[in-house]
């Protein structure tokens, strides 16, 4: 019996999407059911099988009392770093692609290649000239080394700019200038509140950035207290025995961490992310522009 | 209350060797509304924009009261302006939307909502104060734009096509609405239209621009019976006024095969080409042999009366495809096909130069 062609290729593309979406999805179930089991279930039992809460509970105590509580201080550290940046990443951000999409000025198009130009840069190639002017100027090792760095955040500047220049009509500036107000004003009280959806897209993008780097924070601190969770990630990679068996020599003192412990704080560190993110979603989908003129 | 005045206000957009407003000199009296009309690129939204401070003057000066404003900012111009899309902010209700000026002056809480609430009664829209914009319908919207700008009691009110984005029923009781208010408010405006409908039934004046260039500045009435050019006898009246290519004889002018007796003459050589104006209402049916003799292509059946539409039936002159509108008694109005005469009625018709399209003599 011949299947209709019609159904054929539907049947053909949706075999393509289950298959790929198994592919992709398999690694994070595995991700999060890991602190579940202990190091010898992970490998006995089937990859898809839950351990017990029990574990589980156990698994997180370990993990954040590990080593003097040295998780929630690289929590600590990344959420201050990240809200940091962020915050100065928006501030400069927004006004700067307001100013280059709604106002004049000599070498604004210059401006704006320039942007387009180190936005493609990445951003671990500046890491070492930022090291040697950081210690020049005696910054080195303080917060303000990894917070200053997100004020240049071109491609915020970059879905600033071509959310104001595609978004907020021009007359809507020239009416609330007619209004009385001058140039700051118009920018708090019409462009900036309805700027919500980008303040929201930059400052997660940004947020993001922040959180995940590592090349910074891994040049700009020295100290443990100091660190942010991606480099703590790092070490504790170091501390997992099956990843290092050399370092664990029988009646080692270390306390030595397994496999799901490492999942546990992967997943820690990924749950600020996320939660920022449902936070930044509310604010990106709201239809503020709708009934300002009529198309 | 305020006058306005242009002298020699021009505007020359960055890449362009054309001004869009040319050394333009226009005088807005005290309480007066003055419509600018004409087709889209005239310049008339340019002007209303240097007025507001919108747009830069490149030469010359605009007055408000006597005192040079264009070195002002917007804000410091005393003006209000109601934009054609609007352009109310979206994100404020209706009162935070009128009441803005207000708190950008810094007038107490308690007056601006006194100040709103008074604006809003005028123009029947307290029960949307609490509405956002995009809960309002265009009309609606229309009215809260004009409500922001009533609400400041400014020297000068600009209005840039406010009717053009409400369906045809809802402009007309606009256009008479505005027109009242402005009467009532006293408050010199200028308002930009590209319909002459809306200028010449709104305006105490109208001023006719062309390619940056000031037309002709009068009363409606003024511009219907007398206009200086083809172009402003064109533009003025709906249906617009028959031009037609003529050719001056002694004491009259031949219209393809017919001569139109012309008493006292046309004051140009004979022989020469001229162009003609007249109005539809200016030609009536007459009996055959008299008059200008046409054959009717399309009827336009309005009830109370009729325009037909209709070409030259000399075949042989040149010129002869230009379309005559006449207006008749709905009743009395020919059938599509037929061949009839037109009268011309005594001293109704105009005469341009055949090249620059300036009138040449005084009504005959």
């Amino acid at each position: 019996m011949a299947i209709p062609r019609r159904y054929f290729f539907r049947l053909v593309a949706l075999a393509i999407l289950l298959v790929f979406t198994a592919f992709f999805f398999v690694p994070m179930v595995w991700l999060f059911l890991a602190p579940t089991k202990t190091d010898g279930q992970l490998l006995s039992h089937s990859p898809f099988a839950f351990g017990s809460l029990g574990t589980l509970a156990h698994t997180f105590h370990r993990i954040v009392t590990y080593n003097g509580d040295s998780l929630l201080i690289w929590l600590k550290n990344s959420a201050i770093y990240s809200f940091g940046g962020t915050a100065l990443a928006i501030l400069a951000a927004i006004p700067a692609g307001y100013g280059l999409a709604l106002t004049q000025f000599i070498g604004r198009r210059a401006l704006l290649a320039i942007t387009l130009v180190v936005m493609i840069m990445p951003a671990t190639a500046l890491v070492l000239p930022l090291f040697l002017e950081m210690d020049k100027i005696g910054l080195y090792g303080t917060i303000w080394a990894l917070i200053l760095p997100f004020g240049f955040f071109p491609f915020g500047v970059y879905l600033a700019y071509i959310y104001f220049s595609s978004t907020i009509p021009k007359d809507l500036l020239a009416a609330a200038r007619i209004d009385g107000a001058g140039e700051w004003r118009v920018f708090r009280y019409i462009a900036l509140p309805l700027a919500r959806p980008i303040v929201a897209l930059v400052g997660f993008f940004a947020f993001v950035a922040s959180w995940n780097n590592f090349f910074l924070p891994f040049v700009m601190t020295y100290d443990n207290s100091k660190y942010p969770l991606q480099i703590g990630l790092q070490q504790l990679i170091g501390s997992t025995a099956s990843f290092n068996p050399a370092n664990f020599s029988a009646g080692s003192s270390v306390v030595v961490l397994h496999r799901p412990d490492l999942a546990m704080a992967v997943i820690i560190a990924v749950a600020p992310v996320l939660i920022v993110f449902l936070f930044a979603q509310r604010a990106l989908v709201s239809g503020m522009l709708a009934g300002a003129t009529k198309e | 209350m305020a006058t306005v005045t242009f002298e020699d206000a021009t505007r020359i957009y960055p890449k362009s060797d054309r001004p869009a407003v040319d050394e333009l000199n226009l005088e807005v009296h005290d309480g007066e509304l003055l419509v600018l009309v004409g087709p889209s690129g005239c310049g008339k939204t340019t002007t209303l924009r240097m007025l507001a401070g919108l747009e830069h003057v490149d030469e010359g000066a605009i007055l408000i009261d006597g005192k040079d404003v264009v070195k002002l900012p917007p804000r410091d111009r005393d003006i209000a302006m109601v934009f054609q899309n609007y352009a109310l902010y979206p994100h404020m209700d209706v009162a935070q939307n009128m009441g803005f000026a207000l708190r950008m002056a810094g007038v107490s809480k308690v007056e601006i909502a006194e100040r709103v609430r008074a604006a809003a009664k005028i123009l029947d829209i307290v029960e949307f104060l609490e509405r956002k914009p995009r809960q309002l319908s265009g009309g609606q919207r229309q009215r809260v734009a004009m409500g922001r700008a009533i609400v400041r009691q400014p020297r000068v009110f600009l209005m840039d096509e406010p009717l053009s984005n409400l369906d045809a029923k809802l402009r007309v009781a606009t256009r008479a609405e505005i027109a009242g208010l402005q009467r009532q408010l006293g408050v010199t405006t200028l308002y930009v239209t590209h319909d002459q409908v809306e200028a010449m039934t709104m305006g105490d004046r109208v001023a006719v621009m062309k390619d940056g260039l000031l037309q002709q500045c009068d009363t409606p009435r003024a511009l219907y019976a007398d206009p200086v050019n083809a172009f402003v006898a064109g533009f003025i009246g709906s249906p617009a006024m028959n031009l037609l290519q003529g050719t001056v004889e002694a004491g009259g002018v031949r219209l393809a095969s017919a001569v139109i007796p012309v008493a006292g003459g046309v004051p140009k050589a004979v022989g020469e080409a001229v162009t003609v104006g007249l109005r539809p209402e200016s030609l009536s049916l007459a009996p055959a042999g008299d008059g200008l003799p046409v054959i009717v292509t399309i009827v336009e059946e309005l009830g109370a009366e009729a325009f037909v539409h209709a070409q030259l039936a000399d075949k042989t002159a040149d010129a002869v495809k230009a379309n005559i509108i006449a207006r008749a008694e709905s009743l009395a109005a020919p059938a599509k096909g037929d061949l009839i005469h037109l009268h011309v009625k005594e001293g109704s018709m105009l005469f341009f130069d055949a090249q620059s399209g300036d009138r040449i003599a005084s009504r005959s």
